[in-house]
């Protein structure tokens, strides 16, 4: 699937693509679309060998080590163990801290909807057509947005960015690495898979309701889902024919290009990801089937409210379920909340239970976020341990967003995106002291030099 | 959780009898508690507490006497939180309109939706699981700067709930949606210049009867009703306290993000602020010096600080205990991050609640451990002296999805 990514596939002159309408005779030069034209130039920061020792390192694989060292060199996961012995530049003693993988936020909003919200900054809802599959939130994000910063000061190492949910399809999101940057480019996360931004319930059909088109009901929230995949299904055929004729010695005319069924297309391929905002059990349940009547899998529900009334269908179709740990009541859709929500999902054979903040002030706290759900389960008969609960915001979510072969544990090999905490950071006293991105140190409690301002907030009085 | 049983009888008391107060006829003694006192008493290790007709009536009398007597075993006693800045039982779902009662277009300075206060609401169990035992509603307002009137509310869950209608006249000042804020301010200025005139010449000749407006602005001008303003930037609050000086006001500012700046000010001028402990991103050009940190400088400059959430406040009061907690992590002390969400917040409303101090309302707390952390939770509370629960729909909702059953959900209730 990555390869699909690569460069070198990619560019082949578009410029072409309307000259070949022969189905015969000597082939025009071949239209490929170029999967990746707005390709990651993230460079990890200047890094050196470090040692964290002595500190509870929580792994994100579900275990915990006490009195435990991360080796981190050439900004990857060297080594995690016992009184490891090391020539390395930089020795941090960690004794009394916790370490744990570098937090993820799998629903985020940052840069698109940044800090200040003026409305010169409403660059995450593209509220112009119920199908905008064509808009990629990544051309939204304004890389300054001073909520990175504090985020990451919160121990976020890598976010995904998507766009809002007030369309059926709300367009493509990006995964960032959570580094100072000013170009989105410089902060995106190389060979990540793309998102793709659906909605469910209220949203879609009171936006587009009020303008007097479909979907103004929740029937017409599915027939809009469904008309759009019959399309891209189409879409897909076309280009699939015009390869296998192009193959085939023909000389085929050139399909028109959409983007939009570009990135329907990317997920009837299995390239790109759904990120499905969608509260309410029933609702699930049927985007499940929507997923099924057209190859496609479901992905991630984001929100979920209602999802442990569904715990084990979403484990059965391998769905992670995004949730927060408390938010409810701001809508209908959202009124059914339980504290547990993420614990009852999670405590299914094969679940895949995520943490997520969808906001500019928990995401700094995601770690907290986590804790309410562990402490609330555990007052109501759930035995859950730190150990188990840092999976909901790292290496779960980096399963959501496909990139848990690179990130969201601290085994080796995996990429250095660390945290070291003052304490156990289910603690509401907890904060992260250090935050390392691909080995190279992002950030210091400690240490002005390693605290990144953004431009709008240099010289500010 | 703690499960309840009321007595028929004792409500009917309560509800005919003594409307105002809600009232226990049996009285009660908690001992061995560890008692967070919100006074200068501070902390008091292995004590006692007796209350009685809705009030604490003894703290370490030398011999505990009560119908009822609760050991308390070690655990923290602290005054029920109290919450501010949000619409509990005025709304029940943020957008069903239906359900919202805090605002209307028409709002102005005589707007009281403690007549729409509904104590049935949802909401109030479960910000009972945050400790919080009484609240301050405060209305959206409408088109006008005067949004309305703040009332007190405890979270009993009673009908006689509403405990103080007139509690403050809140004004939304500072950035505008449209026009400019020197509008907003001069127009309150004029409103209070009217007011004194229209007084000093009634004084000469007494005829119509005032109206509710009237005597809010005969109340607010005579510093005996607070006036709660909304303001964030600096050189906003700094004119806000020549006005405050001008027309002798009893200010109360929220929103405050950048209070921090003008923090000697404030406390010179005696102003109270309320703020969210979490607010730490420029929201806008106002606010630009949010910050962690501020909580904490703000009580050591001196100025008197309550804590209200930021955002959704109605559904998500519980949490304002972890707001206090994450202000002592970024500098405050525990006990001003207390005081902050319970003698504060009583003393800039004129609640008889929010320390644990003979006289003072019963509304008592009790926690498993540290009531900021995270792990801790209610595990008995009171208010006005009398038990509560803190099962809410939620946990319904949780068992009935967690519970064995052959049978569809819907059976198991």
């Amino acid at each position: 699937m990555m390869q699909k990514f690569a460069p070198s596939l990619l560019v082949v002159a578009l410029g072409v693509a309307l000259a070949g309408c022969q189905d015969s005779g000597p082939q025009d030069e071949k239209v490929t679309i170029n999967k990746n034209p707005y390709p990651s130039t993230y460079q990890a920061l200047k890094s050196t060998s470090t040692l964290i020792t002595n500190a509870t390192v929580l792994t994100g694989t579900g275990e915990r080590l006490e009195e435990a060292d991360v080796l981190l060199i050439d900004g990857k996961v060297q080594q995690v163990g016992k009184d490891l012995t090391v020539q390395v530049d930089n020795t941090i003693d960690a004794q009394g801290k916790w370490v744990t993988p570098g937090l993820i936020d799998v629903h985020s909003h940052l840069g698109a909807y940044p800090n200040p919200s003026v409305e010169s900054h409403q660059d995450g809802n593209e509220m112009t057509s119920p199908n905008t599959a064509e808009v990629w939130v990544e051309h939204s994000v304004w890389p300054q947005d001073p909520g990175f910063n504090r985020a990451r000061e919160g121990g976020i190492t890598s976010l995904q960015i998507l766009p809002g949910s007030a369309n059926l399809f709300g367009g493509r999101g990006v995964t960032l690495k959570n580094v100072p940057a000013h170009t989105m480019q410089s902060m995106k996360f190389p060979d990540a898979p793309y998102g793709l931004k659906m909605a469910c319930g209220e949203n879609p059909k009171r936006v587009y309701g009020r303008k007097g088109i479909l979907p103004s009901t929740r029937m017409g929230n599915m027939a809009g889902y469904r008309t759009a995949w019959i399309d891209a299904a189409e879409y897909k055929r076309e280009w699939d024919k015009y390869d296998s004729d192009y193959a085939a010695g023909k000389n085929p005319e050139v399909p028109h290009r959409d983007i939009k069924f570009d990135t329907l297309r990317g997920v009837l391929e299995g390239e790109v990801m759904i990120h499905n905002h969608c509260y309410k059990a029933e609702e699930m349940a049927m985007m499940i089937d929507l997923s099924k009547e057209f190859g496609y899998h479901a992905g991630t529900f984001h929100h979920g409210i209602e999802a442990y009334k569904i715990a084990d269908m979403l484990a059965d179709n391998g769905s992670c379920a995004a949730l927060w740990p408390d938010w409810w009541g701001f809508k209908m859709e959202a009124y059914d909340m339980v504290q547990e929500n993420v614990a009852i999902v999670d405590a299914v054979k094969n679940s895949c239970a995520v943490v997520h903040s969808d906001s500019d002030t928990t995401i700094q706290r995601l770690n907290q976020e986590a804790g309410k759900v562990m402490f609330r389960a555990n007052d109501n008969g759930f035995n859950i341990s730190e150990e188990h609960a840092i999976k909901w915001i790292t290496s779960n979510a980096a399963k959501s967003l496909g990139i848990a072969d690179k990130t969201g544990s601290l085994e080796a090999g995996k990429q250095g995106d660390v945290v070291i905490w003052n304490q156990n950071p289910f603690s509401v006293y907890a904060k992260a002291e250090q935050v390392f991105v691909d080995g190279a140190k992002v950030y210091d409690r400690h240490d002005d030099a390693y605290q990144a301002q953004s431009d709008f907030m240099l010289g500010q009085k | 959780m703690t499960k309840i049983t009321h007595s028929f009888a004792l409500s009917l008391v309560a509800a005919g009898l003594l409307a105002s107060t809600g009232v226990n006829a049996e009285s009660v003694a908690i001992i061995n508690a560890t008692v967070h006192t919100s006074t200068e008493q501070g902390i008091l290790q292995g004590a006692s507490i007796i209350m009685d007709e809705g009030k604490i009536i003894a703290i370490n009398p030398t011999k505990v006497e009560a119908d009822t007597i609760i050991d308390a075993k070690g655990q923290i006693v602290t005054a029920g939180f109290i919450g501010s800045m949000n619409q509990l039982g005025l709304v029940e779902v943020g957008a069903v309109a239906g359900s919202r009662d805090a605002g209307d277009d028409k709002a102005g300075i005589d707007f009281d939706p403690s007549l729409a206060f509904n104590p049935r609401s949802s909401l109030i169990p479960y910000a009972r699981k945050g400790g919080i035992t009484r609240d301050v509603i405060t209305p959206h307002g409408g088109d006008s700067i005067f949004a309305g009137l703040a009332s007190v509310v405890d979270l009993s869950g009673e009908f006689d709930s509403v405990k103080q209608t007139h509690a403050a006249l809140v004004v939304n000042l500072g950035e505008q949606r449209k026009g400019s804020r020197a509008m907003s301010l001069k127009n309150l200025i004029d409103k209070f210049e009217a007011h004194q005139q229209k007084a000093s010449k009634k004084d000469k000749k007494d005829d119509a009867k005032p109206s509710t407006e009237d005597k809010v602005l005969t109340k607010v001008l005579a510093g005996e009703m607070p006036l709660l303003v909304s303001a964030s930037r600096a050189s906003d609050i700094l004119e806000l306290l020549k006005v405050k000086q001008q027309f002798k006001l009893n200010l109360v500012i929220s929103g405050a993000q950048d209070a921090v700046v003008v923090k000697a000010q404030l406390a010179e001028a005696n102003v109270p602020v309320i703020i969210s402990a979490m607010d730490n991103l420029p929201g806008s050009f106002d606010s630009l010096h949010a910050n962690l940190n501020n909580a904490g400088e703000l009580e050591k400059a001196g100025v008197k600080v309550i804590f209200a959430i930021a955002g959704d406040g109605s559904h998500n009061v519980y949490q304002l205990r972890f707001d206090a907690g994450n202000a002592v992590s970024y500098g405050m002390s525990q006990q001003g991050a207390l005081h902050a969400i319970t003698a504060n917040v009583a003393d800039v409303f004129g609640i008889n609640a929010g320390r644990v101090a003979v006289g003072k309302a019963a509304d008592l707390v009790m926690w498993n451990n540290d009531p900021f952390e995270l792990s801790s939770h209610v595990t008995k509370m009171f208010i006005n002296g009398e038990e509560v629960t803190t099962e809410s729909r939620q946990d319904k909702l949780r068992d009935r999805y967690m519970a064995e059953s052959e049978m569809p959900r819907a059976y198991t209730k």
